[in-house]
């Protein structure tokens, strides 16, 4: 494999970075940790001549909970950083849980979320807890800033609505109401240091009369891009939880499917397993929201 | 003579801190003035005839040195059967036809790797397709094209075994099953890719550094397919990260490298990318297994028939030794009265199976120890029960083939069952626990001279010196298995001398001692230990005279060599230490320096090896009804290694066999499709990581085996064949569930459950 050639600049502000972006706009990336861009430059799969990278950008690296404006992760938070933070532990875990199961140790020492986002991957590991926690991402260009929801944001395999010259600059996540639950199940061939196959977050919240609200449900890596389940959310609104409307919930989200064959596993298998995972999701989900064991 | 500070201790390996640190050379390190840098152009089709080839474009780019096809080469066939010269079925690059994707058609040598790929690119290939075949059902089908046109319909060669009275057998057994299974191929994975570098020496010669387990087997395959006398060509193995099977033949970028350094008087370097060797390298054998086996009513085996179809790839490769092997292994362990073996190796258009670890075993045991746990089920038998009846022991003959001089087997089935709570934990109802049972026996190193060798098949030189110290050199072949160690401590128990002591010049083909037929078939520490310890015994032999004559002592003493000294057993005081009586020694020789040779070759050892392992391993499992992902809870093992000379390296082994075995079992496989192989990554072929690695408890069972130096015998490969068995009867026991083809999935445990549809 011949070694790639590029340029990697180290800016220190936003406004430089912008700057870079639009200087080298006819060859350009951005990097925000490298776990995929570089293995893709390495294959040939993608090019660049520059790279312009948000490691070093003042504040990027950001993990911030309050409690009035929720969470905002900056494009430079690392992957173990966020899964190693007490309040997305607390009031996030499912996106906690998901930061610390996927990939490798080295590659979440390296990566960020912002990264696996805008790599877009149809099996990106925090795009469905996200999705399940209403996250939005900020967007930064020269002239402006924008926020999009993260269920607008994907467009297909490695694609996105990103704009050439814009950065995803943070990810922010609304404050969970209280008696909440959520949870993020994933399966592989390996147990462990492998892709998922299939992912399943769910989140949801009990009202004062114990009827189920903001229900929100989320899968990866069995659709193009990572996909929400209204047809399941709607079934379950409003509803008193019991066994069997729970279990129709997890067939429901099995039509939001669309999965493939391909060398993980088979689109057959990836469906079946996306009602037992949506099951125990929901099952788990509703053990925490009712104060059991997270 | 068993000496315990160093027989039997856990030695860490010698060169383990150079690796740990970085330190350690291997051959991608190599860099020298003007090297060149090479690739290879591979067949894009699975089976095609070359056209024509237009290399004009390649050379001319600028930086590329040299460009060659089959057609600039002297076109030797080779292959490592020289004994049958009709196995040897492949060119250093393809000539007429290419017979798989990856097949080798030319290959450039440029200034840097960069310029060479591209090189590589530019090379114009007019191909007419011919059909694949891609099954061995479909390349044995009739009317089926040849992809060799030697080959009798694609079947390469047969290998027929026979004793007792089949018919008779099946005719008086009470149970009598018949099931066929199927393994597929898996990729060694060895951590180093393939690295080879050629650099012309004076005269005509050449020397080669390589990534290799058969230093002299690629040094006799170079020199032929070169045209050079054997001793033109020096081979030399740096650290080698790894083979298990997967490094043990002449490779054609080695060819390649020797023959463009001769052509361009410049060294030349190839080196493999992960992709390449997952794509287009050796691998397991799969095969087709049709196994008719028959029981008395209370569970003795009375006949055994194995019908088998090894798919081969596109080259015979070792695929005769493995053919050879699976059907001894069809009916080692148990005592067959009567047994028939028909093992067929098919061509198919895919990348060529060879050597790996087990060599034929795993997929034989595979189907032999599943069908003895369908039978045990059947006839109500407890399945370590119903193999206690039939085990083999100390003293069994295989018709033909061997006596079995020790074997641990009936102890090793005891252990494991206490060791596991096997009886208790059997009885379990848990939903989703199961525990299951696999077995397996293995070859100390290969009777049969298929390479056709005209030296000692192990060899050693020991060289002794004033200063206290030692040199062992030899051809024996450390690829991360610690031979360089074990081999260490086998000359310091002889000498009395510390193994740090030693200093080692081992796999250099110019320097070390013809001959040692490598790394393969476990056969390091028995045969190339057998011959350090005749060199060092030789070396005794000159030293014990100095003791005796300076003491005058009388000839009904003993001499001892122990604690870095020579002296008499019964009078201590009476002796030198070592440096001393060497110094004594040389002197009495007028200069002379104190140097032995050792061999070893297996003689009236039948016909497959000189001794066998023996073992039985149990695992537990837990397997999840809805997903059917399955977790191996724990393995316990006891195995009959002999006498393991280095406690630490057989642990080693162990844990790398269920590694390998775990891997096999649950995870590894090709992707293919239409002979392309889909996952050329390790995200995608996925073997076992550190994280899966269940728990493990493991006893050695006290044997000696008297052909082996100080009692041992083979450890490094016969393990990694019972855990796939292990495993599958516990998925049984967990879920109903009978696994007749590998690997285990998730998606096949539910369709075995019925939960999912095909």
């Amino acid at each position: 494999m011949a070694t790639p050639h590029f340029t990697v600049h180290q800016p220190a502000t936003l406004e430089e970075a912008l700057d870079l972006l639009g200087r080298h706009r006819a060859s350009v990336k951005l990097l925000a940790g490298g776990t995929d861009l570089i293995m893709k430059l390495r294959a040939g799969a993608t090019s660049a001549d520059h790279l312009v990278s948000l490691n070093r950008v003042g504040g990027l690296n950001r993990i911030n909970y309050q409690d009035e404006d929720g969470l905002v992760l900056g494009a430079g938070a690392r992957i173990s950083d966020v899964a190693a933070h007490p309040e997305v532990r607390k009031h996030y875990p499912a996106l906690a849980h998901a930061c610390s199961v996927m990939a490798t140790t080295q590659i979440r020492n390296m990566g960020t979320v912002a990264g696996n986002l805008a790599n877009a991957a149809p099996s990106a590991d925090t795009a469905a807890p996200l999705l399940a926690y209403r996250g939005s991402v900020v967007l930064v260009e020269r002239g402006g800033r924008r926020q999009v929801k993260l269920e607008e944001f994907f467009k297909g395999p490695g694609l996105t609505v990103l704009e050439p010259m814009e950065i995803l600059e943070a990810i922010r996540v609304p404050v969970p109401p209280n008696r909440a639950g959520s949870c993020y199940l994933r399966l592989s061939a390996r147990s462990q240091v492998d892709i998922a196959a299939v992912g399943v977050a769910g989140f949801l919240a009990l009202d004062l009369d114990g009827c189920m609200m903001g229900v929100r449900l989320a899968l990866a890596s069995v659709a193009p891009t990572p996909v929400r389940c209204p047809e399941a959310e709607a079934l379950l609104e409003g509803q008193r939880p019991d066994p069997q409307l729970l279990a129709r919930a997890a067939v429901a989200c099995v039509r939001a499917a669309r999965p493939i064959d391909d060398v993980r596993a088979t689109a057959n298998y990836r469906r079946a397993m996306v009602q037992v995972l949506a099951g125990r999701v929901l099952q788990k989900s509703l053990a925490m929201a009712q104060g059991g064991a997270q | 003579m068993k000496n315990p500070a160093i027989i039997g201790a856990s030695i860490p390996r010698l060169d383990a801190r150079q690796k740990v640190t970085g330190q350690a050379l291997y051959t991608d390190d190599l860099t020298m003035p003007g090297m060149l840098h090479g690739a290879i152009l591979r067949s894009p089709l699975p089976h095609a005839r070359i056209k024509r080839i237009d290399v004009s474009k390649a050379k001319a780019l600028a930086g590329v040195k040299d460009v060659i096809t089959g057609q600039d080469t002297p076109q030797v066939k080779f292959g490592n059967w020289r004994l049958v010269p009709q196995s040897q079925d492949e060119l250093p690059l393809a000539v007429d036809k290419v017979r798989f994707i990856g097949d080798e058609v030319a290959a450039v040598a440029a200034l840097d790797k960069e310029t060479a790929l591209r090189a590589v690119a530019l090379i114009e290939v007019e191909y007419e397709e011919l059909p694949g075949y891609f099954n061995v059902e479909d390349a044995t089908a009739e009317g089926a094209g040849l992809i060799h046109a030697e080959s009798e319909g694609n079947v390469s060669l047969a290998r027929k075994i026979k004793y007792g009275d089949l018919e008779a057998g099946f005719a008086q057994a009470d149970y009598v099953r018949e099931d066929t299974f199927r393994v597929h191929a898996v990729s060694h994975a060895y951590l180093e890719p393939c690295s080879s570098l050629a650099a012309p020496d004076e005269g005509g010669r050449v020397t080669l550094w390589t990534s290799t387990q058969v230093p002299y087997i690629v040094q006799c395959l170079l020199a032929s397919t070169l045209g050079l006398p054997e001793n033109h060509v020096r081979v030399i193995k740096l650290n080698t990260g790894g083979g298990f099977g997967g490094k043990m033949e002449l490779r054609k970028w080695e060819f390649c490298a020797a023959f463009m350094a001769l052509r361009t008087g410049r060294p030349v370097k190839f080196t493999l990318s992960r992709a390449d060797e997952l794509a287009f390298g050796r691998r397991r054998h799969g095969m087709t297994i049709r196994s008719k086996v028959g029981f008395s009513k209370n569970g003795l085996l009375l006949a055994k028939d194995f019908d088998v179809l090894l798919d081969g790839g596109a080259y015979n490769s070792m695929g005769p030794t493995a053919t050879f092997l699976c059907g001894n292994f069809g009916a080692m362990l148990y005592r067959y009265p009567a047994y028939r073996y028909l093992g067929r190796h098919v061509y198919t258009n895919k990348p060529p199976a060879g050597a790996m670890r087990g060599f034929g075993a795993p997929q034989a045991l595979f189907a032999a120890e599943t069908q003895m746990n369908m039978a045990a089920h059947d006839l109500g038998i407890d399945p370590i029960d119903l193999r206690l009846m039939n085990a083999m022991e100390t003293g069994d003959e295989i018709p033909e083939v061997a006596t079995i001089s020790s074997c641990g087997f009936k102890e090793s089935l005891v252990k494991v069952r206490e060791m596991s709570g096997w009886d208790v934990k059997r009885q379990e109802k848990r939903p989703g626990y199961g525990i299951g049972v696999g077995c397996y026996s293995f070859i100390s190193g290969g009777v049969f001279n298929w390479f056709n060798t005209k030296y000692n098949f192990a060899s050693a030189e020991v060289r002794v010196f004033e200063d206290g110290t030692a040199h062992l050199l030899t051809m024996a072949t450390d690829i991360g298995q610690g031979s360089d160690t074990v081999l260490r401590q086998i000359l310091a128990a002889e000498l009395g001398i510390g193994v740090e002591k030693i200093r080692l010049t081992a796999s250099d083909t110019a320097i070390t001692p013809k001959a040692d037929l490598g790394t393969w078939g476990s056969r390091v520490t028995l045969m190339a230990g057998n011959a350090v310890r005749q060199a060092a015994q030789k070396i005794k032999e000159m030293l014990i005279p100095v003791v005796f004559g300076h003491f005058d002592l009388n000839q009904i003493h003993d001499i001892a060599f122990e604690g870095d000294r020579v002296f008499s057993k019964a009078r201590p005081d009476k002796g030198f230490g070592f440096g001393e009586c060497v110094y004594k020694a040389l002197k009495g020789r007028r200069g002379e320096p104190l140097t032995a040779f050792g061999a070893y070759t297996p003689r009236n050892k039948g016909l497959v090896s000189p001794a066998f392992s023996f073992g039985a391993q149990v695992a537990e499992v837990e397997v999840d009804r809805q997903t059917g992902l399955i977790q191996v809870k724990k393995m316990y093992t006891a195995h009959d290694c002999g006498v393991p000379i280095n406690k630490m390296a057989v642990e080693g082994q162990l844990e790398g066999s269920i590694h390998m075995g775990l891997g096999y079992a649950l995870m590894e496989d090709f992707v293919m499709k239409d002979g392309r192989t889909l996952n050329t990554t390790f995200l995608d072929y996925k073997i076992a990581t550190a994280l899966d690695m269940p728990p493990s408890e493991s006893v050695e069972i006290d044997t000696y085996e008297p052909e082996g130096p100080f009692g041992a015998k083979e450890a490094g490969e016969g393990l990694v064949s019972p855990t796939a068995p292990a495993i599958a009867e516990a998925v049984f026991h967990a879920t109903g569930y009978r696994c007749a083809d590998l690997p285990i999935t998730p998606p096949k445990v539910l369709q075995g459950l019925g939960r999912l549809k095909a």
